[in-house]
């Protein structure tokens, strides 16, 4: 029977959690959409008809895809307590450099998709690897340092992207980009019955990051100083820890993860960097690993549920409605996830507590009936 | 508010209680809580509650203050029944409380601090001055209201939380363990504070488990068991040793070492160690002794004079300096702290909940920690992920711990923060003593344990020095020290000043030796 | 009142709406609804860039053309807008979107959406696309409404240096792309046509892919604050909405602004009229309108169609009486350009 309780409050309690947050942020939008004069049962029903179409549904696994390695980048860092506020210029810069090297150069198929990728991570994960020197070398704070990364690497984009160096102009476009990557590099992507629009091809690199995430964290002597020295950076030390090795290791691997994010979008849509290369993803990316509690799997609901939002909400605008609404949908379903798992925990510790009670008052009258 | 009480009323035999608790009884989940409490406190009485740590003192005096609401039982104040919904219905009831943890603001001036909230009262001028004045000069506090509360000593702090509750009408006063922040002579000085209030008039509760003190200062005494009042004694009618046994209710476990196991086979030398704080300052000051194998070896001090540094210089947290560190005969002064542990280190921190524990993680995981390197925790070392936790044999690690030292669990898979302290700390004796350790460094080892925990981690210590461990002591109970040593250091200043016989020294030429007194140091 | 008009909106496309994703959903993308009608049932959906309805520049021109399509000829539009950092699959998303409910012809304004509407149009043969600013997209049914920007800008680089008495002026531009260098490059030859030692000062707001630059006009100003300190007494923006931070910095500094793709005279607040000297206009609004036009009276020709000053495509603006003195000039200079004397150059 602890074993139950243990059970339900590692999986079962935050699932119930998430519900209630889910439940209220749709209680607030409602609110505010019925404040505005609109309709939220109609806007509802509108969303989750246009949600549900195959073109819909393949851009929510798109997004969601990229939504998800986000999210886990910012999550590997949460798990060691180390914000990576950098995740968006570590992308981008990522994208920029591996797509360009991927126009540059000519290799056979599988070779020159997985060079692009390897080029990807190691471009992020040195670029966040700097925040994690800093910080043990001199005490720079990571959620300074990787923001002013940010505009850093705004700065060097920027400079690269080019005529003459990294880039090239297309005759008669106004857009300016890498090289486009040849076929030799592009991964295709998958059908989906009746869609007009294809899966990316590198859904898979997520879901392989997701697992190799969980392993890690949780299966490996690596991962578990990682979370030691996130649950209690002192106990960490006196167990032997090597806190600021793991400090860059840790902000490494997020960099890395980081630089895959672009990675679906450059070689199954884009093929290029160009000046209309989505931004500002490394930040949805926060929001959603708050949302999914650091959890592989919870971070990938978290990320369809966003991707969901942001894609059926599109049609909102042909109704009047601003489709912006769904930005405080996603806004109350953070908080309140929040504000409902610190609840639920102290619930959880407090039956845990009980138990541990009962064991020991049944241990007394044994001992005392025994004595 | 004003105060609005009368005037202290003749103190006579047929005036009403203070204070009076019947039947008081309190539930939480998994907390021992309290049952059919019956507390008197006279009027003008500095009156002790103790108990040990876990026996619902601190549960009771919530209540009495407001902060917690009795599940049955009544509370009588001046002979009046009353229920208190906050510690504001308490304090208009001339209730007050000192916490063990001072609620000051550091960068305000001690009258801003006493004003604070109770602006209503004396305004927050000329008025409220006035009237601090005449406070700390009534009950001889010496406070000086424009100081700084950041300048202040930790006794000027208590006693500028003493007036805090005097400022808002307090005539019953509430302290909470206040000597346990306190050294030697700031006691004295409470105390001599204690009895000016009690001369006025006023009453105190005074919450402790220094037995020593208690007798030294109060007129009556509540003892406190699981939970429930056992008994009220005078303190002329008992002795310390009969006060504890009423508080654990059996009789003490004695520290003390059978014959001697000592080897002349060092297994752990310090040479000339030496550690600096960021300031330069010596913390450690060429320290130099040896541990043998089957030897406790015991180092006394009063706290904060090197004894953490050195016992984290060993375990390589903290740089060395200066000297040497050697294990047997390896030097591994630059070793690190895991290296060190796989070599043989057993650590039990000072701090257990902070150092010793992953609070929020599973005792499996507990277990693994500290030990994250080594079988059954983790299986094909290697590569940069270090290998594979073996969860299985973590897990059946861990309960073969939880039976062998008697870790009162549920599972295996409980969060370690469920635990009471002294389960926590056999888990962590239990986990350290694993995988046969050469040199075990011992911090506090039974610091805010139960007297059962106490006795077992004793006989813990005495099994494994029989099997030739090396155990590095430091403590600050000298019974402790003095019983369970083969050698005894006192450190002052980062300096080892005395070395003394355990044998033959009594507690009292420790406590001189600790402070720099040298009582024929050898 | 409010309330009813977007019932109405609501009610008329929820109707469209559900028609048109019945048949979508089932006939995947070969499938088109909506222009079966005839031409007096054109929906017409226009999309905007980043920034959208309200720069008082750029995206406000397509609106104005909107506007006048609507009133004009009498149809119904919609305008959607775009959101910061959003990828291809969203702006095909939009087209998508008003292609399945029924409008046509659609107009997605900003090199931005050439992927899209790549993407899109093929898919939707009977719907009419017109694309604003590129013209690497093709298509039977793809229009590429493209602008001469460096015509316009030399006619009032000229009013400038015509204009300065310092012989100084300066060049505000939103965000360091290739469209906007072509602001830049005919701005500082008209300049130096008139004057060849004008010191043309040159700055730009932000560099891709920070778009910030074209919605920034607190930064705008403290570089149009810059420019004026250091001499200049000209000012000329090409940067959207952050053009408002310009005017601000002239109304200040009481010295010349020149506007850009709408006659920001016209729409700027009174107090700050006076200081726009002209701007450079361009003609996004009559070629949204010209575009619409041709698909109702089905004259629609796809390709590029080019706005120059020789069609009025793009011009000066003369609202400001300030700048009567110098139009001869000015207008002497548009005819050597349309008589091909004058080749503008397109990158700086």
């Amino acid at each position: 029977m602890p074993l139950i309780a243990g059970r339900l409050g590692r999986i079962g309690l935050p699932v119930v959690a998430a519900a209630v947050a889910l439940a209220f942020a749709a209680a607030v939008t409602s609110a505010v959409l019925a404040a505005t004069g609109a309709n939220p049962l109609a806007a509802f029903r509108q969303m989750i008809g246009y949600g549900s179409q195959p073109d819909s549904v393949v851009n929510i696994i798109n997004r969601g895809t990229t939504y998800y390695l986000s999210a886990v980048a910012v999550a590997i860092g949460f798990r060691m307590r180390l914000f990576n506020i950098g995740v968006d210029g570590q992308y981008r810069l990522a994208a920029m450099l591996a797509a360009a090297f991927g126009g540059f150069v000519a290799l056979p198929p599988v070779l020159h998709q997985a060079a692009v990728i390897v080029v990807a991570a190691l471009v992020g994960g040195l670029w966040a690897g700097i925040a994690g020197v800093l910080k043990v070398t001199r005490g720079v704070s990571e959620v300074i340092s990787t923001i002013m990364l940010n505009f850093i690497s705004t700065g060097i984009i920027a400079f690269l992207l080019r005529p003459n160096l990294f880039a090239v102009q297309v005759q008669g476009s106004n857009n300016i980009g890498t090289p486009p990557i040849p076929p030799s590099g592009r991964v295709p992507g998958f059908p989906l019955t009746g869609a007009s629009i294809q899966v990316f091809g590198l859904v898979l690199l997520a879901v392989a990051v997701g697992v190799a995430f969980a392993v890690l964290v949780g299966r490996t002597r690596f991962g578990f100083d990682l979370r030691a020295a996130g649950l209690s950076p002192s106990a960490a030390v006196a167990s032997g820890v090597n806190v600021p090795q793991m400090v860059v290791a840790t902000m490494v691997l997020s960099g890395a993860v980081a630089g895959l994010l672009g990675m679906p979008q450059l070689l199954g849509d884009s093929f290029t960097y160009a000046l209309d290369f989505p931004t500002g993803l490394g930040f949805t990316g926060i929001a959603i690993a708050l949302l999914g509690r650091n959890h592989p799997v919870g971070i990938a609901f978290a990320a369809l549920l966003w991707a969901f939002l942001d894609q059926s909400a599109q049609i909102l605008d042909l109704f009047g409605i601003a489709k912006e609404i769904v930005i405080i949908t996603q806004a109350t379903v953070v908080l309140s996830v929040v504000v409902v798992y610190e609840v639920v925990h102290r619930f959880v510790l407090a039956q845990q507590q009980r138990a541990v009670g009962e064991q020991l008052g049944a241990d007394e009258r044994v001992a005392g009936a025994t004595a | 508010m004003t105060q609005t009480q009368p005037d202290t009323p003749a103190p006579g035999e047929s005036a009403p209680p203070a204070v009076e608790l019947r039947g008081i009884g309190k539930r939480f989940p998994g907390v021992v809580a309290n049952h059919n409490v019956d507390v008197t406190v006279r009027h003008g009485a500095v009156h002790a509650i103790v108990g040990e740590n876990g026996a619902g003192k601190s549960t009771l005096m919530k209540i009495l203050y407001g902060m917690l609401r009795p599940d049955e039982g009544t509370i009588a104040i001046d002979g009046e029944t009353v229920a208190f919904h906050s510690p504001a219905d308490a304090i208009a009831r001339g209730i007050g409380m000192v916490h063990q943890h001072f609620m000051l603001a550091d960068n305000l001036t001690v009258l801003e601090n006493i004003v604070l909230g109770a602006e209503h009262l004396h305004g927050i001028a000329s008025g409220a001055r006035r009237r601090i004045a005449e406070l700390s000069d009534a009950y001889g506090l010496g406070v000086q209201p424009d100081r700084r509360v950041e300048h202040l000593g930790v006794g000027d702090r208590q006693r500028v939380e003493i007036l805090k509750v005097l400022y808002r009408g307090a005539r019953i006063i509430i302290l909470d363990e206040p000597t346990a922040v306190l050294v030697p002579q700031e006691v004295d000085e409470l105390f001599g504070n204690l009895r000016e209030l009690q001369r006025e008039g006023l009453t105190v509760l005074f919450i402790s488990h220094k037995l020593d003190e208690v007798l030294a200062v109060a007129d009556a005494i509540t003892v406190m068991r699981d939970g429930t009042t056992v008994a009220s004694v005078r303190p002329s009618e008992v002795t310390a040793r009969e006060l504890a046994e009423l508080m654990v209710g059996s009789e003490l476990p004695v520290p003390e070492l059978r014959e001697s196991t000592v080897t002349d086979v060092p297994a752990l030398t310090l040479e000339g160690v030496s550690v600096l704080s960021a300031e330069g300052r010596a913390l450690v000051d060429s320290v130099s002794l040896a541990i043998h194998r089957g030897e406790i070896l015991g180092i006394a001090g009063v706290e904060g004079n090197g004894q953490a540094e050195l016992v984290e210089a060993i375990m390589g947290v903290r740089p060395v300096a200066a000297g040497r560190v050697l294990l047997e005969d390896l030097d591994i002064t630059g070793w690190t702290t895991r290296r060190r542990r796989e070599a043989g280190i057993g650590y039990i921190p000072e701090d257990r909940q902070r150092h010793g524990l992953l609070l929020e993680a599973p005792l499996w995981e507990n277990r693994v920690l500290g030990h994250q390197t080594q079988p059954p925790n983790v299986k094909r070392l290697g590569g940069w992920i270090g290998g594979w936790v073996d969860r299985l044999g973590a897990r059946r690690d861990t309960r073969r711990i939880v039976e062998t030292y008697e870790v009162h669990t549920p599972g295996v898979d409980v969060p370690a923060t469920s635990l009471s302290g002294g389960n926590q700390q056999r888990l962590i004796v239990g986990r350290e003593m694993t995988g046969s350790p050469r040199v075990l460094i011992a911090a506090h080892p039974t610091r805010g344990v139960d007297v059962g925990a106490q006795a077992a981690i004793w006989g813990f210590l005495r099994e494994a020095r029989a099997e030739g461990l090396a155990v590095l002591l430091v403590s600050a109970d000298l019974d402790e020290l003095i019983g369970m040593s083969d050698a005894l250091y006192a450190l002052c200043r980062g300096r080892l000043v005395a070395r003394v016989d355990p044998a033959t020294v009594t507690p009292e030429e420790l406590g001189i030796a600790m402070t720099g007194g040298m009582p024929g140091a050898g | 009142m409010r309330r009813m008009r977007v019932r109405r909106v609501a009610a008329v496309a929820l109707a469209g709406a559900l028609v048109a994703m019945g048949v979508a959903s089932c006939g995947g993308g070969e499938t088109t609804a909506g222009g079966g009608g005839g031409e007096q049932s054109l929906k017409v959906g226009l999309a905007y860039d980043i920034g959208g309805r309200g720069d008082k520049s750029f995206n406000d021109a397509a609106f104005r053309g909107l506007q006048r399509v609507q009133k004009e000829l009498n149809l119904e539009v919609k305008d959607l807008a775009a959101t910061e950092g959003e990828s291809d699959a969203d702006k095909a998303s939009r087209l998508k979107l008003m292609a399945d409910t029924g409008y046509n012809p659609i107009i997605a304004v900003g090199f931005v959406y050439a992927n899209a509407v790549k993407e899109v149009a093929p898919k939707y043969p009977n719907v009419t696309f017109a694309i604003v600013d590129d013209e690497t997209v093709k298509g039977s049914n793809v229009a590429n409404l493209v602008f001469a920007e460096e015509q316009a800008s030399y006619l009032v680089g000229a009013a400038a240096a015509a204009k300065s008495e310092a012989d100084n002026i300066g060049f505000v531009g939103g965000v360091d792309t290739p469209l906007i260098k072509k602001f830049e490059a005919g701005y500082v030859a008209g300049a130096e046509k008139i004057n060849p030692d004008v010191e043309v000062q040159v700055g730009y707001l932000s560099q891709p892919p920070d778009f910030s630059g074209f919605r920034d006009p607190a930064k705008a100003k403290t570089m149009a604050d810059g420019m004026y300190d250091k001499g200049a007494d000209v000012v000329y923006h090409a940067a959207g909405l952050s053009g408002n931070g310009l005017f601000e910095a002239a109304a200040g500094q009481k010295k010349w602004a020149i506007g850009v793709d709408s006659d920001q005279y016209v729409s700027a607040p009174g107090d700050q009229k006076q200081y726009i000297l002209t701007s450079a206009l361009k003609g996004v609004d009559v070629a949204v309108f010209d575009f619409v036009k041709s698909v109702g009276d089905k004259t629609f020709k796809p390709g590029v169609q080019r706005f120059d000053l020789a069609d009025n495509g793009v011009g000066y603006s003369t609202s400001n009486p300030e700048i009567n003195d110098v139009k001869p000039r000015l207008e002497e200079l548009k005819q050597q350009i349309i008589d091909g004397e004058i080749t503008v150059p397109t990158e700086p």
